[in-house]
């Protein structure tokens, strides 16, 4: 029980917390506030399990844009909002923000073996976030073109 | 029809979409749904810093307008109610004069953060991703602090840092950067890496990043690439930033 709260639980929530607080810097209102902090909270989660059920976080990762991708489309037709802001908010806590500060620092410290194999790593992560979040978007709209239409 | 007005119609929807931090197809998009409620026959042509609009009738001169967009940040109110302003008038064309005093004062709908919750969005969020990085309770408020920082920079110190986007973030990653060697020297802060990775998720460019990926994936390759050339900019300023005080540190 204690170990769920700690490796899962927490994370989700820390996530969630700092993803809302990014919601106030992006000046979203009200209830979107609470929609994007509880997407972000949701995609880290997807990534933990993810990562535990296969070991690779690139590919977690990806797993986890998807869903990120369809909770911020149904959340954002729901409320005939663009799904811009949602999307944005509940992708950060996978963005690889470690990934650049350790690129960073062996890069200064000159080891510039494991300073490409971070970049590149990096790199990898970036890529899989926007491929998963754009493949729900296009699927949706290749999917759903007069569903579209209406709402806009 | 009065294609001045119309054309003025289209530049004031679009310049606020485009500042409010939407992607290009959505501008592109809505200001060719909004000329077409009115009957006119519009091309649109975005990149992330212009846009441009012409109109042309088979017995009339060819009109055109370009709309320069200065450097901005995201407002996701904004965009929300530029969409929705836009569905309303693509449903109901209401005269092209109101809708332009409608679209002019979109900013007065629009609620807006004062800037002291602002700041505690800027608390919030580097306090709890250094707690996400692994930090302890001490670790949270020093990165917290980090943070206030970082945000009285960004919502005061525009007139310093100026509007250039690479010096900026080079100036904030770098206070970041500063305040976590010093909180750590003092003994407030134990895990230097929790707050300053904690701190950093403020300026990484996760949005731009987001944005260029989508911009390309939806076949806008040249906005793509110019955001994707924005993200290694700020990428790069972030690491010098941080890397200067790491360096002077190690001599002090």
């Amino acid at each position: 029980m204690n170990a769920i709260l700690s490796d899962y639980f927490l994370p989700c929530l820390w996530a969630s917390l700092a993803s809302a607080g990014f919601g106030l810097i992006f000046n979203i209102h009200g209830r979107g506030l609470t929609i994007c902090a509880f997407g972000a909270g949701l995609g880290w989660l997807v990534y933990l399990l993810a990562l535990d059920a296969w070991g690779q976080d690139i590919f977690a990762a990806f797993l986890a844009a998807i869903v990120c991708g369809f909770y911020s489309e149904i959340m954002a037709r729901l409320r005939r909002c663009p799904v811009t802001g949602y999307l944005l908010v509940a992708l950060l806590p996978l963005v690889p923000g470690a990934g650049v500060y350790y690129a960073m620092q062996y890069c200064v410290q000159g080891e510039n073996e494991r300073f490409l194999t971070t970049l590149l790593h990096t790199f990898g992560m970036a890529a899989a976030l926007s491929v998963g979040a754009m493949l729900v978007t296009s699927v949706l709209r290749a999917l759903l073109p007069k569903f579209h239409r209406a709402i806009h | 029809m009065n294609d001045d007005k119309l054309l003025a119609l289209g530049a004031e929807l679009g310049r606020r979409l485009m500042s409010s931090g939407a992607e290009i197809y959505r501008v592109e998009e809505s200001v060719i749904r909004l000329l077409r409620a009115y009957g006119a026959e519009p091309q649109v042509f975005a990149v992330p810093s212009c846009l441009f609009i012409s109109l042309s009738a088979p017995d009339e001169p060819a009109v055109m307008r370009m709309c320069r967009i200065p450097a901005h940040g995201t407002d996701i109110e904004l965009l929300e109610q530029c969409n929705c302003l836009c569905r309303e008038l693509c449903r109901n064309p209401i005269p092209v004069e109101e809708a332009f005093e409608q679209v002019t004062h979109l900013e007065d709908r629009c609620r807006k953060h004062n800037p002291a919750v602002v700041l505690f969005g800027y608390w919030m969020t580097t306090a709890f991703f250094a707690l996400f990085f692994g930090g302890t309770l001490p670790d949270c408020l020093s990165a917290g602090l980090c943070g206030l920082a970082v945000g009285l920079c960004a919502l005061f110190g525009t007139r310093i840092t100026g509007s250039n986007i690479f010096f900026r973030t080079t100036v904030h990653a770098a206070l970041v950067s500063a305040f976590a060697f010093l909180l750590l020297r003092a003994g407030v802060a134990q895990n230097l890496e929790a707050v300053t990775i904690g701190s950093l998720m403020v300026l990484v460019p996760g949005v731009a990043l987001t944005n260029a990926m989508r911009e390309i994936m939806a076949g806008d390759i040249f906005s793509g690439l110019n955001r994707t050339a924005e993200v290694i900019l700020v990428a790069t300023a972030i690491a010098l930033g941080t890397a200067l005080p790491l360096i002077l540190g190690q001599y002090i």
